[in-house]
């Protein structure tokens, strides 16, 4: 009686040794799986963003631009007034790419029928948070955007 | 087969008898020999869909193959390659067209077959895993649709996979690292599009070569569901040669109705959601055009998304949207142990009414993501789009009630009133769409209480009844 039991104790104390070395053997195939998935982290860019000719001469035509930033998009456009505005281009909701309506001065996406202003405050629609602003001047003939969220952010 | 059956293994001859010393087939030739289907007052047409949705899914094996002999994944030559395969490859138009038609088939016909299973219950034991693997299937042939739409690389693919990869934020805890796993990245990109095609030619065939065959084990094992006891069948089909040849039959007209299609209809119907004209190239910096919209059978979610406003309890609209699309999922996965009627084999007439329900719910999202009655314009008036989707969704509405009082005198119809109530509500009423859901849903639960005390009272006041 005696014996069996000290054996059924050596078999549990085995069974606890292996099923913790399964346990292990699982983790380090999976660990490295699951770390070789997730992406590299973006380079963030802060420094500002100079447009482009190209870039400058389509904000001339079409008042909108949107121009890269490291891994972000951002809208650089021109109001009625002459004035710079300067947003993330992606939409708030479900993340697509927004666009300037010059007609009606909002920014519209075209996806879910989000609309913002131009200083990003959502005015219909299901997005949940305000496109994030940026700071946009003229330095000469060149437009800069300051990148990194400050005061300006709506 | 012209050994007579008191043959002993031994005694066979020839490559039959060579194979069966060595593997033993006969009982397998005996057992098909003596398979049968069940045939039933109303049920046997429906018992077509699963071989016809394994057919479609055989056609896109094939043409898959072929399209991977052109297609080359890559940020200048996944679109670039495509537009070589159905311009200048002889054929390649076709291969495509039939590759994407029948994708769109095989969807339909899927969804079919779920919704029949639904409405003849066959999910009831002992047939709940058949019901569950189908769903997984149905799970998987949606992953298909999506993580194929990107392929080419063009600019609808760009903004569908945005919005379907960008959703996937709602899931708690995982649902950030869950997208730049998907994305590859924070955003889309090409190393979206590595990710997916290793999913679609790989991943994802391989899941569902698995678990389709678990799926016809299941089926092979306990034999098609029977008609409910209220409904006995009179008579079995033998299923060689008669169902088989059956089978064959519709699959060959299947074939030439899909080859008919891809024909004179390279690029699909036309309509927003089946349609797959190459357009532009995907340009992350272009805004998303007006009028986008996702495969036809995403759109009840993308309507939904819309719906939603930017917050709702405490949660982000998106997140909310999400999670009740969840629930939904979970609800419809888990039908043969929800529905105890079944389990007993009596009538449960009310799952075929929330298959119904389901059925209106969605098609009126659908309705209203195609923005019918809107005039064709790009922003068309929200209203009136409600309102003349409204009529027909209760015309859809009124052929199921019609369908179902001709067919059973099905005495129970609260989930389709409940449905029918929300779209008139806020097709006719103007109320919002979650207002009118949220009333609808409120007196659905008052009219279960009510049914659950008046069936407890007519069991006490049943002579021997439980007191």
């Amino acid at each position: 009686m005696a014996d069996s039991g000290a054996k059924r104790n050596r078999r549990s104390i085995l069974d606890l040794l292996l099923g913790a070395g399964l346990l292990g053997w699982a983790g380090s195939i999976i660990f490295p799986v699951i770390r070789y998935l997730k992406p590299l982290g973006a380079q963030a860019q802060n420094g500002p963003v100079k447009l482009g000719a190209e870039d400058l001469a389509k904000l001339e035509k079409e008042h909108a631009v949107i121009v890269r930033a490291g891994a972000a998009r951002i809208i650089v456009l021109e109001d009625a007034n002459q004035r710079l505005h300067a947003l993330s281009a992606k939409c708030t909701h479900e993340g697509c790419t927004v666009q300037y309506v010059p007609g009606d001065s909002v920014i519209w996406c075209a996806c879910h029928n989000g609309r913002f202003d131009l200083d990003g405050r959502v005015l219909a629609g299901p997005p949940p948070r305000p496109l994030e602003k940026y700071v946009c001047q003229r330095e000469g003939g060149a437009v800069i955007v300051q990148l990194g969220r400050g005061p300006e952010t709506a | 087969m012209s050994a007579p059956t008191t043959e002993t293994q031994a005694e066979r001859k020839g490559f039959y008898g060579w194979l069966d010393r060595r593997y033993g087939i006969t009982p397998l030739i005996e057992f098909l020999k003596h398979k049968e289907v069940p045939v039933g007052a109303h049920s046997v047409l429906w018992y077509y869909l699963g071989g016809l949705t394994l057919f479609f899914f055989t056609i896109q094996l094939a043409t898959g193959v072929l399209l991977l002999a052109y297609y080359q994944a890559g940020e200048n030559t996944s679109y670039e390659s495509i537009r070589f395969l159905t311009t200048k490859v002889p054929f390649g138009w076709l291969v495509r067209s039939m590759h994407c038609w029948s994708a769109h088939l095989m969807i339909l016909s899927l969804v079919t077959h779920m919704f029949s299973t639904m409405v003849l219950k066959a999910y009831r034991p002992p047939r709940e895993l058949t019901w569950v693997t189908g769903f997984l299937l149905f799970a998987l042939a949606l992953g298909f649709g999506f993580s194929g739409y990107l392929l080419p690389w063009n600019e609808l693919a760009f903004f569908a996979t945005a919005v379907g990869t960008d959703s996937m934020k709602a899931v708690p805890v995982i649902g950030d690292w869950v997208m730049q796993v998907l994305r590859g990245g924070p955003d889309v990109s090409i190393n979206t599009l590595y990710r997916f095609f290793a999913l679609h030619v790989v991943v994802l065939p391989l899941f569902t070569v698995g678990i389709v065959a678990g799926h016809l084990i299941f089926i092979q094992r306990q034999g098609m569901a029977p008609p409910m006891a209220h409904d006995k069948p009179e008579r079995g089909m033998k299923f060689f040669p008669d169902f088989a040849l059956r089978d064959l039959l519709l699959w060959l007209i299947c074939l030439i109705a899909l080859a008919s299609l891809a024909v004179f209809l390279p690029y699909g119907p036309g309509i927003p959601g089946v349609e797959w004209e190459l357009g532009k190239k995907a340009n992350p910096l272009a805004p998303a055009y007006p009028g986008i919209k996702p495969e036809w059978y995403f759109l009840w979610v993308y309507q939904l998304l819309k719906e939603f406003p930017p917050h709702l309890l405490g949660m982000e609209g998106p997140q909310a949207a999400i999670a009740l699309v969840s629930v939904l999922f979970g609800i419809w996965a888990l039908v043969p142990w929800l529905d105890r009627k079944a389990r007993a084999d009596r009538p449960s007439p009310g799952f075929t009414d929330l298959a119904m329900a389901a059925l209106i719910f969605l098609a009126y999202l659908t309705l209203k993501a195609w923005d019918v009655g809107g005039g064709g314009v790009a922003q068309p008036d929200p209203h009136t789009v409600a309102r003349v989707c409204a009529y027909w969704a209760l015309l859809i509405a009124a052929a199921t009630v019609a369908i179902r009082l001709l067919m059973h005198g099905a005495p129970y119809f609260d989930l389709t009133a409940a449905a029918v109530l929300q779209i008139a509500l806020h097709g006719f009423v103007g109320l919002h769409y979650l207002t009118a859901g949220a009333i609808s849903v409120a007196l659905l639960a008052a009219s279960l209480v009510w049914r659950l005390f008046r069936s407890r009272n007519a069991a006490r006041a049943a002579p021997g009844g439980q007191p």
